[in-house]
């Protein structure tokens, strides 16, 4: 790679974006304004808020003093306030049964009035009318059933955000109770008199409503332990007995440690958010927007390689990406300052979380940018960039997302997921707590490197790829189409539709998984494979190399496998099976799999059923299945990218991805690999199958040692221990020796010729040539 | 210079299928000649043209210029060539000088030469006026102007015009066209699409007729008049084309004219 031109692409996209207007809105004016703005409509939005104030009503009659007052005016009493102030925040109204029903009635005939007063009741307008006619003939009192169809009605329509009921015996028998108390006697739990409980309407699903039940809530809470207190004061006890005691609570975190617990939660997201967007905007129009005014083939047609011009567009775009964090984050903090001198809540961030946010700043940046760039230089145009911003955004979402939960820690296996580990990582340094983090750098750079790397090597692709670069919009007819697909079959599947097949398997499996029950012993197991192997893996694999496919024996792999390759695809099995073994445990250390899956798991395999029709179902069925699904069509397919490596990875990837248990999926992942080599060195499926059967049986087969079986076959003893009450860890030596041989037999594979596909034989020349003109 | 063997190139088209943009075909061009592809719209010329500034890969055949591969040794066929499009792809955001001085640095042109370089090339196109220009304020003829100046910079003995003419006012086009013309003057191995006849008959030594990725006909001037027995070239164009074009195409696949008919 040519650096002078990397250099010279940069300087000239920095450049041409400093020109544009449109970018340094984004990335210069935008979070200069934003922040002042957004920290104004914070201040007055937290003013509104606090000014709501809620209504409610409050039917039936409440104890006279000396009980201590409710209801004073129409506002609760303000010493059942924690905060006084708050006390004018609730409206009370107070008022009959009766006047609640006339209020009801109104919702449902707001002109009835005639009929209300034809049904005896008068429309709350003339609620002090109606007062003075009840103290001369007063109506029957409504039943409780009327009162809360009433009350629902009311909350419902928004009225009322609450309605409180206090029963008619409520009183009485409050005073009934403190009379029996101030009796002296010892009162008895069973003829102590029975005070019916207050009724409280409110509707959960308006806020405003939540709002005030809490409130009421609080106020009655206060009430009652007032009421409390004087039943002590009755009973001729203190009014302190029910709470003799005060738990003080210290907050014992140091200066500047609970500002920043605050700070480790904004801090990252923020990172991320802008770090996404300053990449997004710049790589659009570096990319499409290049192709939509035709510059991009001036450019692809002068010397820069591919290579330098993404580096030189990747190099320009972080940039922007970087200074758009900056700048957003000075303007936060500024902003932040003088909000934080409003509200004592808030504490300026510590100045050495900056520090370790410019150091996270490069390779969150490098990543996002690459990201970007591929998807840019995907798109057609800028319109159809702008386009690919949402579903970037709810890819990366959750990742950003989902570390910020309560709850969730810097762990290897946390560290080992992209993006989640840099704001882990980051929300521990930021935090202060190093020794916690420091461990983890090493896992986190290496998952963030290599992500960056896979992003630039797919920003490469994209622009080595002319039907990316000179995609022209195209009229789809869905007919044409099909018909076309069906009729113009190549020998094998194109690497899309290799894609489609594992996505589809993915799907059918995602379905299913609802459909069938988990098993629970061998004949749900048996039934549970046979259905997830044929229908799920086998079924999508055939029907699509059959219909989208010329020549099906070629897909599929279907050649009679060469001398020694299919006892050599055992042999490898057996040396594999202890490293595997190893790795499992390694992955469950890290992974933790949880106990209730395990047990299940365990007695899935370990049960009575017969060995052979267990190896049926565990072994050799899958191996037939899987192997003409991931080794046939997808990686048949995926061989038409030109590489043979990246094809291997990807079947693998969704072999892996079609196991259930992540930690399952991590290890037949890496089986996959080996597998997919098997298949392309040896141009056939046979070995692969073997392979597969072999080291499916002795998993099996190994999960089965009891210590009996330990103790009578002496081999076992010398290669492995007895792990647990079932299942072998090898020794060591075992393991070391196991891995001799695997690469061993690799190094035998990688001798084999085997058979290019014709993308990977041009591949192979132009590498070739490039190889050649370095050494010249 | 240029030799182009079998070149076939072939896309899957969502809508047609299989589309054969180019049908083997093949031609060569000299030093010193101007070699013109003359064709209707679509006739598969940029394509062509794109093949061997090694923006695409062939399907088959092989192309070659100056002795370089188009596909495996396409770095180096790209400092062999100044390419110029149909679209005159200027920056927007760059002045006529910034954009040339751009590309200068790319070929590799030391710093000290540079200035001298593009100072020849702005006084020989009349551009001096137009130093300071952003691209977004040009007319279409400035902006070819600059894309010439752009193409020639690193003086590449070979050069590869697609279509430069295209939505150029008269003036503007027979400027450029002289412009070749004095390129090939200087050795240059030209090769030149239009669709317009009178330009070929002005400009080109020899031409090849391209219809429906194939080539009809190939040869000097005097060849072409001499086989096909008639001297307006403008008149052979057309007839040679509208034969052809009451066949069905066989650029398709078979198949879309069985599905709809």
């Amino acid at each position: 790679m040519n650096w002078t031109n990397v250099r010279l692409i940069l300087e000239r996209e920095v450049r041409d974006q400093l020109r544009d207007r449109r970018t340094l809105f984004m990335i210069f004016v935008l979070p200069i304004l934003l922040y002042p703005l957004l920290g104004m409509v914070f201040l007055q939005i937290a003013q509104f808020v606090h000014e709501h104030p809620t209504s409610v009503f409050v039917v039936g009659g409440l104890p006279e003093a000396p009980e201590p007052a409710l209801v004073v005016g129409s506002r609760f009493a303000d010493e059942l306030f924690t905060e006084r102030a708050d006390a004018r925040l609730l409206i009370a109204h107070r008022g009959s049964a009766l006047q609640l029903l006339n209020e009801a009635e109104q919702i449902t005939h707001p002109q009835g009035a005639a009929a209300g007063k034809r049904n005896g009741a008068a429309p709350a307008k003339q609620a002090p009318d109606l007062a003075a006619k009840a103290t001369s003939t007063p109506p029957a009192e409504p039943t409780a059933a009327a009162i809360a169809a009433a009350a629902e009605k009311l909350v419902r329509a928004g009225l009322y955000q609450v309605v409180v009921y206090f029963p008619p015996e409520f009183a009485p028998q409050l005073e009934a109770y403190r009379r029996s108390l101030s009796a002296g006697a010892p009162l008895d739990e069973q003829a102590a008199p029975v005070i019916p409980a207050p009724q409280l309407y409110f509707n959960a699903a308006q806020e405003k409503s939540q709002l005030a039940r809490a409130r009421v809530s609080e106020v009655l809470g206060q009430w009652r332990t007032k009421i409390g207190e004087q039943n002590l004061v009755a009973g001729n006890l203190p009014a302190s007995a029910a709470s003799c005691f005060r738990v003080v609570s210290h907050d014992v975190a140091e200066a500047g440690r609970r500002e920043a617990a605050m700070w480790s939660k904004v801090f990252p997201f923020l990172l991320l958010i802008w770090a996404l967007t300053g990449a997004f905007y710049p790589a659009i129009d570096l990319c499409a927007g290049e192709k939509e005014r035709g510059t991009l083939e001036t450019l692809l047609s002068s010397p820069a390689a591919r290579t330098e011009i993404v580096w030189g567009k990747l190099l320009t775009v972080m940039l922007f990406s970087m200074a758009t964090v900056v700048l957003n984050l000075v303007s936060l903090g500024i902003t932040g300052l003088f909000v934080a001198g409003q509200l004592p809540q808030f504490g300026p961030p510590p100045w050495s979380s900056l520090l370790w946010l410019l150091l996270a700043l490069v390779p969150v940046s490098a990543l996002f940018s690459a990201l970007c760039l591929a998807l840019a230089a995907f798109a057609r145009s800028t319109k159809e960039g702008q386009y690919y911003l949402m579903p970037l955004v709810l890819v990366t979402m959750p990742l950003v997302i989902v570390p910020m939960a309560p709850g969730v820690e810097l762990t290897l296996g946390n560290s080992l997921i992209p993006v989640t580990g840099i704001v882990l990582l980051l929300r521990s340094v930021v935090e202060g707590d190093y020794a916690n983090a420091l461990p983890f750098v090493p896992p986190v750079v290496a998952v963030t490197v290599g992500c960056c790397l896979l992003s630039i090597r797919w920003a490469v692709d994209q622009f080595n790829s002319e039907s990316v670069l000179f995609r022209e919009s195209e009229r789809v007819d869905l007919r044409v189409w099909l018909w076309r697909l069906l009729r113009d079959r190549e020998p094998t599947p194109s690497v899309a539709e290799a894609v489609l097949c594992g996505v589809l398997i993915l799907v059918i499996k995602f379905f299913l998984s609802f459909a069938v029950a988990i098993p629970t012993n061998f004949a749900g197991l048996a039934q549970s494979v046979v259905l997830s192997q044929l229908l799920v893996v086998l079924a999508p694999a055939l029907v699509m190399t059959f219909l989208l496919t010329s020549n099906p024996r070629k897909t599929l792999l279907l050649v009679r496998a060469r001398r020694w390759t299919l006892p050599a695809a055992a042999l490898l099995a057996l040396c594999v099976h202890p490293l595997a073994n190893v790795l499992q445990r390694g992955v469950l250390k890290l992974y933790p799999i949880k106990d209730e899956v395990a047990l299940q798991l365990e007695s899935l395999f370990s049960g009575p059923a017969n060995l052979w029709l267990m190896l049926l179902f565990v072994a050799v069925l899958p191996a037939i299945c899987e192997e003409l699904a991931f080794r046939g069509f997808i990686l048949s397919g995926f061989r038409h990218l030109g590489h043979k490596w990246r094809a291997i990875v990807l079947s693998s990837v969704f072999f892996g991805l079609t196991h259930a248990v992540f930690q399952q999926s991590l290890i037949t992942s890496l089986l996959g690999v080996l597998i997919g080599y098997l298949a392309v060195q040896t141009g056939s499926l046979w070995p692969g199958m073997v392979f597969h059967v072999t080291h499916n049986s002795l998993a099996l087969l190994a999960s089965r040692v009891t210590a009996a079986d330990y103790e009578r076959i002496a081999p076992l003893r010398w290669i492995a221990n007895l792990a647990g009450e079932r299942g072998l860890s090898y020794h060591w030596t075992a393991a070391a020796l196991a891995a001799w041989a695997t690469v061993s037999l690799l190094y035998w594979l990688h001798r084999q010729p085997y058979r290019m596909s014709p993308e990977e034989s041009l591949q192979e020349a132009i590498d070739h040539h490039a190889a050649q003109s370095l050494m010249s | 210079m240029i030799h182009v063997r079998e070149l076939t190139k072939a896309y899957t088209d969502l809508e047609r299928g299989k589309f054969v943009a180019l049908d083997r075909i093949s031609f060569y061009a000299l030093p010193g000649q101007i070699f013109g592809l003359l064709g209707p719209n679509g006739a598969g010329k940029t394509t062509a043209l794109r093949i061997l500034s090694t923006m695409l890969r062939p399907t088959s055949g092989t192309a070659s210029v100056n002795g370089y591969d188009v596909v495996t040794q396409a770095a180096e066929v790209r400092h062999q060539i100044g390419f110029l499009s149909a679209n005159t792809g200027v920056y927007d955001r760059m002045t006529a000088w910034e954009m040339v001085a751009y590309f200068g640095r790319l070929y590799g042109l030391p710093e000290d030469k540079l200035e001298a370089r593009i100072d020849a090339i702005f006084s020989r196109l009349k551009m001096n006026d137009i130093r300071g220009v952003l691209g977004a304020k040009m007319s279409t003829g400035m902006r070819q102007k600059v894309s010439i100046a752009r193409a020639i910079v690193h003086d590449p003995p070979v050069l590869i015009f697609d279509e430069p003419t295209t939505g150029l006012d008269v003036l503007v086009s027979r400027s450029l066209l002289r412009t070749v013309a004095e390129l090939r003057e200087h050795g240059k191995c030209i090769v030149f699409s239009t669709h317009i006849m009178r330009e070929a008959e002005k400009l080109c030594d020899r031409v090849a007729i391209v219809h429906r990725g194939r080539i009809r006909a190939c040869g000097t001037l005097a060849e072409l008049r001499e086989q096909h027995e008639q001297h307006d070239l403008e008149e052979l164009f057309y007839q040679l084309i509208s034969a052809d074009s009451k066949l069905p195409d066989p650029r398709h696949s078979p198949l879309l004219e069985e599905y709809r008919g």
